[in-house]
């Protein structure tokens, strides 16, 4: 047998089910779920637009009966405005499961930390948990305006810390700064497995300060663009 | 998706499993000759020659193949032994082991018998057929670094594929091999 390539790229053509704003430029779209298709929570998928690929990460469980992404529609973007708008029963080619951001719980306490759309990974592992406790976890949110904070009742109940940042206006009941403001003043300065999943400027910020103040950290990283 | 967003400028970098850890750390060495050698085997697949074309065709077929399970080699041991990350890895496996194995009888079976010692080189494919098998040799070294003894096997192997298909490329286009004379 000659020595071939053993990868292997699953695609599909799903219709579109629904799509809904939640809040500013934050879109909840439901794709059908290709028969056969498995993902862990955390991987995200690739929605292809003629020549253009965009990922999306899934947030809904693994053993959910659709696809549901969070997408932030960008005027001008390519696949965004196409997804965000669509109607039920269009047509996207997608690819996938991708991915690693997957969480695994360790010794070292959990910070989940995201910002904007990069909250739906966490979402995903939430909803996929056995019924129980809260997750032990601490899961930061960031945003600019309280109103762009999502499913905030839920990410609340499913975690035993729940710590949404408002950068631009005070919220009751939430920070008022970034998440890395929040990490640096709040956290222990020891080692955590650190989750992000977000901006770049947020990753690279979380990153330095991992660096600077909580030795002994590992840090997982899922970066939106 | 990862990438780089400008945070090892202090010579600072994660592995898979999260761990910050400086760029001197014998598992981020281990994936950078990983890299190279996935990298120079691209250089080996340009400069291969078009003719016959069902030949070039093949070699470049499993050199893809090989540049494929480096990539998953790197993978592994980027991620410390025992952590969640290395747990959702699928450990290398024997086939790719038995595909080189196999790939290098077919082009010991096609080139002429070694006389010698031989001087690398040859046709400039053959040459960088040579360079890969050297890098290769080291990266073996640097993952040997590493506990992570499942990855040998297959740069153990691999060096010796590339070793064979040097002499495959240079009797293919009937370039003499210089043995060399103490």
């Amino acid at each position: 047998m000659p020595y071939r390539s053993t990868r292997t790229v699953s695609s599909f053509r799903v219709r579109v089910l629904r799509s809904r704003r939640l809040a500013g430029d934050v879109f909840e779209v439901e794709l059908e779920r290709p028969d056969g298709f498995r993902f862990r929570a955390g991987q995200s998928i690739t929605v292809h637009v003629g020549g253009a690929a965009r990922d999306y990460s899934l947030c809904n469980a693994e053993s959910a009966d659709t696809l549901l992404l969070l997408a932030r529609r960008i005027a001008g973007g390519v696949a965004s405005p196409l997804l965000c708008d669509s109607a039920p029963g269009a047509i996207f080619d997608i690819s996938g499961p991708n991915g690693m951001f997957t969480i695994a719980l360790s010794d070292l306490p959990a910070v989940l930390t995201a910002n904007g759309v990069g909250i739906a990974p966490f979402l995903s592992w939430l909803r996929s948990r056995a019924p129980g406790p809260a997750a032990p976890v601490t899961l930061l949110h960031g945003v600019r305006r309280a109103e762009d904070l999502l499913f905030a009742d839920e990410l609340r109940a499913g975690c035993r810390q729940y710590v949404p940042c408002v950068s631009r206006e005070k919220a009751d009941g939430c920070h008022y700064g970034r998440v890395t403001d929040w990490s640096r003043d709040k956290l222990s300065p020891a080692g955590h497995d650190f989750y992000l999943c977000g901006s770049r400027q947020m990753t690279r910020d979380m990153i330095l300060l991992v660096d600077e103040r909580f030795p002994g950290s590992r840090v997982h990283t899922e970066i939106f663009f | 998706m990862r990438t780089n967003v400008g945070t090892g400028d202090k010579g600072i970098t994660s592995l898979l499993s999260g761990e910050r850890v400086p760029k001197t750390h014998v598992r981020v060495e281990a994936c950078g000759d990983l890299d190279e050698l996935a990298s120079v085997l691209g250089a080996l697949a340009s400069s291969l020659p078009v003719a016959p074309a069902d030949a070039a065709a093949g070699v470049k077929g499993e050199i893809a193949a090989i540049q494929e399970e480096l990539l998953r080699l790197g993978a592994w041991v980027a991620a410390t032994a025992g952590s969640p990350a290395a747990a959702a890895l699928r450990p290398p496996a024997e086939e790719p082991v038995r595909r080189l194995e196999q790939a290098t009888q077919r082009c010991e079976q096609e080139a002429p018998p070694q006389q010698g010692f031989l001087l690398p080189g040859g046709s400039l494919a053959a040459s960088w057929a040579h360079v890969a098998r050297s890098v290769c040799r080291r990266a073996e070294r640097r993952v040997a670094a590493v506990p992570s003894p499942e990855t040998l096997p297959f740069l153990n192997r691999l060096s010796t594929y590339l070793y064979a298909l040097a002499r495959w490329l240079n009797h293919q286009e009937g370039i003499t091999e210089t043995v060399w004379k103490p």
